[in-house]
């Protein structure tokens, strides 16, 4: 899941940066409201953390401008001031949730997680698909009740499969939303996963493989 | 309240011209009165010469031409009368008007001497009368004092001045009634500008109007631009006071945010005291500055609409809080109006609505009333508000840093607020089984 931070502090920035990758996210991080208009348009996310008082464009210009041009990635506000005339300006600019500074790190990850379930049309951070389970709260996996074991890679993988559903995900767009940029494209290690995750999930087949295209995930087969 | 301007300049000139009037009338009426009198005695003086120039025969008796020129004289009755006297008080004639009537020439106080006149003024009965009387030393067969003397009915005199009178207190009423009418007329006219201005100020003052008109006459024209230019002013300072507090906010709660991040992920030796700390500093700067920002009520305030407000608001809750599937019911009448400024406004409304939002497990209601001041009303079915913490909020001495975070921050705030607005908050429980908050704002 690739995130964009979009803000001018550079403390919190490298916070928010540190523990978003250690929670298994890939991040983008943005000085501000032109940075982050430029990674927005230029690169696909899955959700981003945007400040409002940002310097260039401020973040409620940046959210409209970013939804403007049909950016559709869950966008959650971060903001210092308390006043409402903000959280409600960023709302109605297309944000979908607000957070107010100081914030707890773990309640910035949970409304993330539900942010991002939300886009897919989950309501709940229990999926359950036939007897496939995930607890993305938790990050678990659970195939008729009993825990499955997966890497953070593996489940990251099926997490954004899922979270994506009826639709072909390439390769590319997988190492994209997993990896950091520099990682090596060529290698046929997203295949690896799909092999290992497919056989951890057996007798459950969810991951279809679309020839030439990527892979798609198939709720008929987890039932 | 002290007199208006109109009523003062119109007590003054009723005043002024009421007592000038009345000076002049009364001085108008003495002299006319007196020169009524006057008239009366050179009339009576007429009488006696003509009496006099017209004796015929003196002697044992004395014997009048009889077509001397005042033939009221011969008439009975006919308010002229006549008599002669000799010096012993003999009366030696009187004249054929006086043979019916009881007229009686008052009697000589003083005797008069030779060539003296008397005039005189007597009530007899119901009749006044006015009398002149002359002596003289009558040169025939001897010298003798004789005093002729004359009387005239007041009726016809007084008949004339009250006429007199009665025309001039019409006139000097009318006069009156006039300058006073066009007084008020021209004070109306001259205050024009001042009332406009007070309606205009009036309407800033409900939020219809931003700034006065420009149509104001000269003596007014710099109080209406020193006004507009007033206005303008603090209508910029709290706007630059409000972004120095959200500045202010901004820089103090990322390095708060920075801290508490650090904290979490380093466990320093004491957590659980720098936790403690931190959120007090947190609950402080939230409170404190939501607090300082807070405009209140503005005396060139804005009307703001309660229902376009709350609509926003819950539009952006419910995208915020989509997951949950809140039912909101929202009933408030579309013209309910708040005065006071829109921000001050949103952060009470935000709050609470944000509370209900978070707290309720199913249903928010939100119902608006306008009696005398504005209410309005949100319920939902949560868990409700402990009592102790109604009172924590409520009681407005509880320090800041002493009210828990949550729930409790931005009640606080709310509670300011109102108290800076003169409303009322009401903390209760609902029917619906959580709480129900009331907020109460003047009209």
């Amino acid at each position: 899941m690739r995130i964009l931070v979009v803000e001018d502090e550079q403390l919190l920035r490298e916070q928010l940066a540190d523990k978003l990758k250690s929670a298994g996210y890939v991040v983008d991080a943005a000085r501000d409201g032109e940075e982050g208009l430029y990674f927005g348009q230029e690169y696909e996310y899955d959700a981003a953390i945007v400040d409002l008082g940002l310097p260039k464009i401020d973040g409620i210009d940046l959210i409209a401008q970013l939804r403007g041009e049909e950016r559709r990635f869950p966008v959650l506000v971060l903001t210092a001031r308390s006043n409402w005339q903000d959280k409600v300006e960023g709302l109605e600019a297309g944000a979908d949730d607000y957070l107010t500074k100081p914030f707890q790190m773990e309640e910035l990850l949970a409304r993330l997680n539900a942010l991002m379930r939300r886009a897919a049309g989950y309501a709940s951070p229990v999926i359950n698909e036939g007897a496939l389970s995930v607890d993305t709260a938790k990050k678990e996996v659970r195939v008729e009740q009993s825990v499955v074991e997966l890497t953070a890679y593996e489940y990251k993988v099926l997490e954004y499969l899922m979270l994506n559903p009826s639709r072909v995900v390439s390769k590319t767009e997988l190492t994209d939303h997993l990896y950091e940029q520099d990682f090596d494209r060529d290698s046929n290690v997203i295949e690896v996963f799909v092999g290992r995750l497919r056989k951890k999930l057996d007798p459950l087949n969810p991951i279809r493989t679309v020839r030439g295209q990527g892979y798609r995930f198939n709720a008929e087969g987890s039932a | 309240m002290k007199a208006g301007i109109q009523t003062r300049l119109l007590i003054t000139t009723t005043l002024v011209l009421g007592t000038s009037l009345s000076l002049a009338g009364v001085v108008l009426d003495r002299s006319f009165q007196a020169s009524i009198v006057a008239g009366a005695e050179e009339q009576l003086r007429l009488v006696i010469y003509s009496l006099m120039g017209s004796v015929d025969e003196y002697g044992d008796e004395m014997r009048f031409n009889l077509d001397f020129p005042e033939p009221r004289l011969n008439q009975p009755e006919s308010g002229l009368y006549a008599v002669v006297d000799s010096a012993d008080g003999d009366q030696r004639w009187r004249s054929p008007s006086m043979i019916t009537t009881g007229v009686e020439f008052p009697a000589d106080g003083v005797a008069l001497g030779a060539g003296e006149f008397r005039f005189e003024s007597a009530q007899q009965g119901l009749v006044e009368r006015f009398f002149l009387s002359y002596a003289v030393i009558w040169e025939d067969t001897e010298e003798a004092l004789l005093t002729f003397r004359v009387g005239t009915d007041q009726a016809p005199f007084t008949s004339a001045i009250q006429g007199f009178r009665r025309n001039l207190y019409i006139g000097l009423g009318a006069v009156t009634a006039l300058f006073v009418l066009a007084q008020y007329l021209a004070v109306r006219w001259g205050l024009i500008p001042l009332r406009t201005m007070a309606g205009e100020v009036r309407e800033m003052e409900e939020g219809h109007r931003e700034q006065l008109s420009d149509r104001y006459p000269s003596e007014l024209h710099g109080l209406a631009q020193n006004l507009d230019r007033f206005v303008a002013h603090e209508q910029r300072s709290r706007a630059r006071y409000r972004k120095a507090m959200e500045d202010l906010a901004h820089s103090l709660k990322t390095p708060l945010a920075v801290i508490r991040n650090a904290l979490g992920e380093k466990a320093p030796a004491e957590p659980s005291l720098l936790a403690d700390q931190l959120d007090r500093m947190e609950s402080s700067v939230t409170y404190q500055l939501s607090r300082a920002s807070a405009t209140g009520p503005v005396v060139v305030g804005r009307i703001v609409n309660a229902a376009t407000m709350v609509e926003r608001l819950v539009r952006a809750l419910q995208t915020a809080y989509s997951e949950r599937a809140i039912d909101v019911v929202q009933d408030i009448p579309a013209d309910l109006n708040v005065r006071g400024d829109e921000r001050d406004l949103m952060e009470m409304l935000g709050n609470l609505l944000e509370n209900a939002f978070k707290y309720t497990s199913s249903q928010v209601r939100i119902h608006g009333e306008h009696e005398e001041a504005v209410a309005i009303i949100i319920e939902d079915d949560g868990p409700g508000i402990e009592p102790e913490l109604r009172e924590q909020v409520l009681n407005r001495g509880t320090r800041a840093d002493q009210v828990q975070s949550g729930q409790g921050i931005g009640l606080s705030v709310v509670a300011e607020l109102v108290a800076l607005y003169r409303g009322r908050l009401d903390i209760g429980a609902s029917a619906m089984g959580g709480a129900r908050i009331r907020l109460e704002l003047p009209g």
